[in-house]
């Protein structure tokens, strides 16, 4: 299993449209994906599961991944947040 | 396959589909038949109809807005094992909806999974925080 902290950088943090994308990429991947935060951990493969998180920005976030390709699932979802969702130039 | 209508007072359904695509940036494939304020309901009746005639080999989800509004009550008479009304549908329910649905999950399975998402999108913040709200509200005041 693998597990990493990133730091949210979109002005809106993981609001609708980011936590869609996110669970959009969870889902192309084997592994199984959960996201830590603030004592909540839930199924990053889930869309409502997220946004139960109301995640800011500023803030940090756990990332497990653990499978098969829980080392490309970790740096896609690592890069996401990098580019803030694509919401931001 | 599984299909989805929203059949609604006014606007509501055909709004709802449309901030569900805007969130997840893609075609819902879900149709809206709206309730004029002055209809008596025949419109609805005979538009569900061919929407259901047209999708036969589907299982169907009719989501109408409230239990008890006419929608609904004009909805009842299509319910059957293929065609299920789930009521006061709301945007969690859809997004749920929409993100399970091609995930081969029965029927009547997918529609708890929708009710339960619908019923868990509204909370008391308050209460759902509890204690960590003061925490939550300390993090976002020291940005």
């Amino acid at each position: 299993m693998l597990k990493e902290k990133i730091k949210i950088v979109n002005k809106l943090g993981l609001h609708a449209r980011a936590a869609a994308k996110l669970s959009h990429l969870a889902n192309t991947f084997n592994s199984n994906i959960f996201l830590l935060y603030n004592g909540d951990r839930v199924n990053a493969k889930s869309l409502l599961g997220i946004l139960t998180l109301a995640a800011s920005v500023g803030n940090e976030i756990t990332v497990e991944t653990e499978g098969d390709d829980e080392a490309r699932a970790l740096q896609e979802i690592n890069d996401l947040f990098s580019r803030k969702f694509d919401e931001e130039n | 396959m599984i299909k989805g209508l929203i059949v609604t007072h006014g606007k509501l359904g055909e709004v709802l589909i449309e901030v569900a695509e805007s969130i997840l940036e893609r075609k819902s494939g879900i149709e809206s038949f709206n309730m004029g304020w002055n209809e008596d309901g025949s419109l609805i009746v005979k538009k569900i109809e061919s929407y259901l005639n047209r999708n036969k080999e589907n299982s169907v989800i009719i989501f109408t807005d409230m239990f008890g509004g006419s929608p609904t009550n004009l909805s009842l008479r299509f319910n059957s094992p293929q065609v299920e009304i789930l009521t006061g549908i709301n945007l969690p329910g859809i997004l749920k909806f929409l993100t399970y649905k091609e995930k081969n999950i029965e029927f009547f399975e997918l529609i708890k999974l929708v009710k339960n998402g619908s019923k868990e999108g509204i909370n008391i913040i308050s209460e759902y925080l509890g204690e960590r709200k003061y925490v939550k509200r300390e993090n976002q005041n020291s940005k």
